[in-house]
Parts: C-alpha cells; structure tokens; sequence
C-alpha cells in the first residue's frame, strides 16, 4: 500500500521521523547563508536531511525549507519507499507506477470559475488582492552570487491551452524559474519547446494575456512530475496519482480557474502579458553556469490565497549535484526507458540523471551486432532527447547502469575507439548548454561499451571471469553482519 | 527607524534609476532596492559583491544600450489574423 502526503507538511513531518530533517530555529540571515546551507548539504552527502529554517532575519514567523528531495533517502520517501532503498529500485518502482498513468485527479470542491464559494483547501484561508507585497508574505532570497535577484524555482506553474481551455489533459504544470522584480511583478522563462511556451504563443496569437496560477510549497510528487517530460496532452496530475498510487489532490484556483495542488503553502495568481518581454536573470543553472540575460515574459500578480505562516519552499540548483538533480534523476531516466522500451524490450534500465539527460546511460541485450548503436541514437529521437542526450553510452544488460564503476569498465575494456564512436553533427540541444554552439547547436555521440556480437567479430571477450560460487550468499550474510 | 538612503546607482548596470523595492517586515532589519532598468535588486545587507557598483565582477555587469539587443525568448508571435 502506497501513502500519499497530503501537503508539504505531511511529506516534512515522515523525513522528521526518518531523520531526515534538521531545524534551524537560531536567527539566519537571508543572503548568503540560505543559499550556502543548501549547496552545503549536497556536497557533504548523498545522504542529506532537508533543511528547515525557523527565525529568518527581518520575519517575525517566516520559515524556509531547501534540500526537501535532495537525497536518495528522501527521493524514496517521496516514494513511500523504505529511505534505504537503492536507486535502482527506487528506478524500477517509478518505473512500474508510471504504467499505472493516467490515474484520475480527485478534484476537492466543486465550484465554477469566477465564483466565491469557498472550499477546503488549506491555501484558501487568507487572500490578498491589494497592496500585495510578495517579499513581506515569503522570505525571497537571492541563491547564487551573481543571480538577477530573488526567484521562484520549485513551484507548480499551471496553465490552460487558450484554444481549449477546458481541456483537462494539455492544462500543463510545470516547474519554470521564476524572478520576483516587484512586489507584485514576476518574469518568467517559458521556453518554446515547453507545454507553457505553447500556451503562451497561442494567447499571443489571439492577442491577449496568459491566465496563470503559481502554487508554492507543495508535497514532492507533483514537483518531481512537474519537471518531468511528458507529451503535451498527458496530465501531469494523473502522472502524480499514477506515481504516488493514489488519485491526486487539486483545488481549482477561484480567479483563473487552473486546478492546483490542494495541500499547497501559497497560490498565486495572475498573467503573463501578452507582447511583453523585459530584461530577466542571468540565473545560476542546472548545468553548472549562469544563463546569459534575455528579454523574457513578464507576470502581472492580481491575487495571492496563503495559509497562516506559509512555509517557503525553494530549491538550490548550480553545479550538480545539488537538490535539483535529485528531483529530475529519475523523472528523466523514466520517461527514456518506457519510450525506448515501446521499441526496443531488449533495454533493461537507462539512467539518464546527468545533467537532466545531457549524458545517460542505457543498458540493453543486443541482438546483434550494431543494435546497441541504434537504441543509443533511438534515445536522441526522443521528445527530451532533442534538447538532451547529447552524450549516450550504452552498456550491455549485465551492467548495472546506475553502477559508475561498472560503467566505467564496460567503457575502459570493451569501447574500442575505431569502432564504438558515433558522431552526429549539429543536432538540436538545449541552448543552456554552455557548450552549443550556436546556442542550441550541439554534435551528439553515442559511445558502444556493449560486447561485439555477431555479425561483428572483434575483440578478445570469451574469457569473462565469472563471481566464484556462493558470492550471492556471502554478499547477504555480509549485510546481515553490517547491519 | 529612519527612512532608508537610497543608493543612487545599481551596482551591476551603473545606471541611476534605483528606488525602494521594500522593507523588512520587522522594522529595521534591512531594505531592499530594484533598478528600473536591469531589473537587477539586492538587499542592503548583502556582502559587498552584491550591493557595492565598484565591486560587481564586469563578467556580470551589464551595459543598459545592450539591453534592448538581447535575445527575446520566446520570440513575440503574429497575431491571428492581424498585424503583431
């Protein structure tokens, strides 16, 4: 039986009794220590708590939580999992839950767009509509040097297709960074290829405003889900009741009428206009490097619904790994699998956690010779691979891909560089990779670190040395003794 | 405590349109200043890197005639049936 968190305060409460959760209640100044402790934790262990900060300097009852998913542990607690579960298992029960998709949202109250008929959610206890000053209501930080300023990075951000915006499945949530300029006034980057940059172009054809609703402080599976790549008219609420295994829990948000996350901290709402771009970031970024500025989208806040003391969650993001690569590890690596696995069954496992999938792993059974190369450039075809999978090895089914040091023998004894290098010129890649040139430009390559099997025969690879008999056994009793 | 001093120049694009963005909720600790046209804001008790023109890195400075030449992403759509 999987349990479902009901809020962020569920999710912090089961890492509390997990010792997984550190409170800070001494006085913490905003900048640089909030930023600091984040990127600490992930480079002391892959292990780390979540950091709850309870006296923030200039707040009277603000807190802040950082690192909420940014360790296996708590990756398999967001899971219901046991928090030692191995990584490969956490891939393999994401995996199998997401087969389950689509699993019908439980939509709470039921009323109608533009009406006042309150409902349960706990966001809806305090609105504000004037005056609103989001610095007052949560403690906005900057979190890398030289960012532009104070962002939003780990909230759920719901949009409607302008063209049919009753349609439950393109209604997207995704996770965009978000700069808070003003006191009511946000930029936001919606990236073209994202469901939103669609929504976006479709108002901007029809000449108006975006409606838009910013939930903050959310349980983990809906911000694990939201950066996750699905197709464009697959629900990223019924992903999360598929991999959380119980229906997912949504309020509809009374100005704009997107449905948002029930158990949220905070929702705003508001609208991206329709014409305009401004000035935004530079932003320090997943892949290690600053975004450059460009003239981006920006929101107008109209209204903004909190609970008393809301929590402010925030994510630290820069050279991995830091809390951002442990949420989009395996919502990467999943969506690969099953696409590859729709055409090829022979792939085993694919960890595609570098780098949101800009180097992955693909462990597969050729049957044949060359086979291993295509599944390798299959996953370049992918929807993520053509802004990602810029590097792809391929290791054969006996390797463990979520194992380096296996990989890194398959790759040291069985890639021959004349044979298992294949070079794709200028294909399509994120432009945030420093390395593109131009900027969205980029050569891929599949490296073959599978054995040559027939028809091609090469290499001196009959001679395998095999585990002596009983290592299973021992290896068990050895963790027997260990624990 | 006493209405803040605004700084009179951004530190990371040297122009001089900076005005309060807001002030701590419990008086005193600190304020908050936004430039009106890098959009760049930073509190008044940041380490010098932050806060102090003469010492933001010129690797992240920004010259303001350069901004209206920065890339639009995503690029503004026809409108339907109409002009832009």
């Amino acid at each position: 039986m999987i349990m479902a968190y009901a809020d962020l305060r569920d999710f912090l409460a089961a890492l509390d009794r997990n010792g997984q959760l550190l409170r800070f209640t001494d006085p913490v100044p905003l900048e640089p220590d909030l930023g600091a402790a984040a990127r600490a934790v992930s480079n002391v262990t892959d292990r780390g708590p979540a950091l709850l900060f309870e006296d923030i300097d200039g707040y009277e009852r603000a807190r802040v939580a950082l690192n909420v998913v940014g360790s296996w542990p708590n990756h398999a607690l967001m899971l219901g999992l046991d928090k030692d579960t191995s990584l490969k298992e956490q891939f393999f029960a994401f995996a199998r839950r997401a087969d389950a998709f689509p699993v019908e949202a439980e939509r709470v109250g039921t009323e109608r767009v533009g009406t006042e008929r309150a409902d349960d959610a706990p966001w809806r206890e305090h609105a504000v509509e004037t005056d609103i000053n989001l610095f007052h209501l949560l403690p906005l930080f900057r979190l890398n040097r030289y960012d532009a300023g104070s962002y939003i990075d780990k909230a759920a951000v719901v949009t409607r297709d302008p063209d049919d915006p009753e349609n439950f499945d393109t209604q997207n949530v995704g996770i965009y960074r978000i700069q808070v300029k003003g006191t009511d006034r946000l930029g936001i980057q919606p990236v073209p290829a994202h469901d939103i940059g669609i929504h976006l172009r479709k108002a901007e054809e029809r000449g108006e405003n975006l409606p838009i609703a910013i939930a903050i402080g959310n349980e983990p599976v809906i911000t694990t889900i939201a950066g996750m790549p699905l197709a464009y008219d697959e629900s990223e609420n019924e992903m999360a009741g598929a991999v959380q295994g119980a229906p997912y829990r949504i309020a509809r948000a009374p100005l704009t009428g997107m449905d948002v996350p029930w158990g949220a901290e905070v929702v705003i709402e508001g609208e991206i206009i329709g014409g305009v771009r401004e000035i935004e970031g530079p932003f320090g970024e997943f892949t290690g490097f600053y975004s450059g500025g460009r003239r981006q989208p920006v929101i107008a806040v109209h209204r903004v619904h909190h609970r008393t003391d809301p929590i402010f969650e925030h994510l630290y993001l820069g050279r991995p790994w830091a809390e951002l690569d442990y949420t989009v590890a395996l919502n990467t690596s999943v969506p690969l699998y099953r696409q590859l696995k729709q055409d090829y069954p022979e792939v085993v496992a694919v960890n595609a956690m570098y780098t949101h999938g800009l180097l992955g792993i693909i462990s597969v059974r050729p049957r044949y010779g060359g086979f291993a190369k295509a599944v390798g450039v299959r996953a370049m075809t992918t929807p993520h691979g053509l802004g990602y999978c810029k590097v792809i090895i391929v290791v054969d089914d006996t390797v463990d891909p979520f194992n380096l040091a296996q990989v890194m023998w398959s790759l040291s004894v069985k890639f021959h560089p004349a044979h298992d290098l294949v070079v794709l010129p200028d294909l399509s890649i994120l432009p945030l990779d420093p390395s593109s040139e131009p900027p969205g430009i980029s050569h891929k390559v599949v490296l073959d670190a599978t054995t040559p099997i027939a028809p091609e025969q090469r290499g001196h690879f009959s001679q395998e040395v095999d585990q002596p008999a009983g290592t299973q056994e021992w290896e068990n009793r050895i963790k027997r003794l260990l624990t | 405590m006493t209405a803040p001093k605004i700084p009179d120049t951004c530190p990371r694009c040297d122009s001089h349109d900076v005005s309060l963005l807001t002030a701590s909720p419990v008086p005193g600790r600190w304020f908050m200043y936004a430039c009106g046209v890098c959009f760049y804001s930073w509190r008044s008790t940041e380490p010098g890197y932050a806060t102090d023109p003469a010492a933001y890195p010129a690797a992240f400075k920004i010259d303001p005639t350069d901004i209206p030449k920065m890339l639009v992403v995503p690029s503004i759509p026809t409108r339907r049936g109409g002009t832009p």
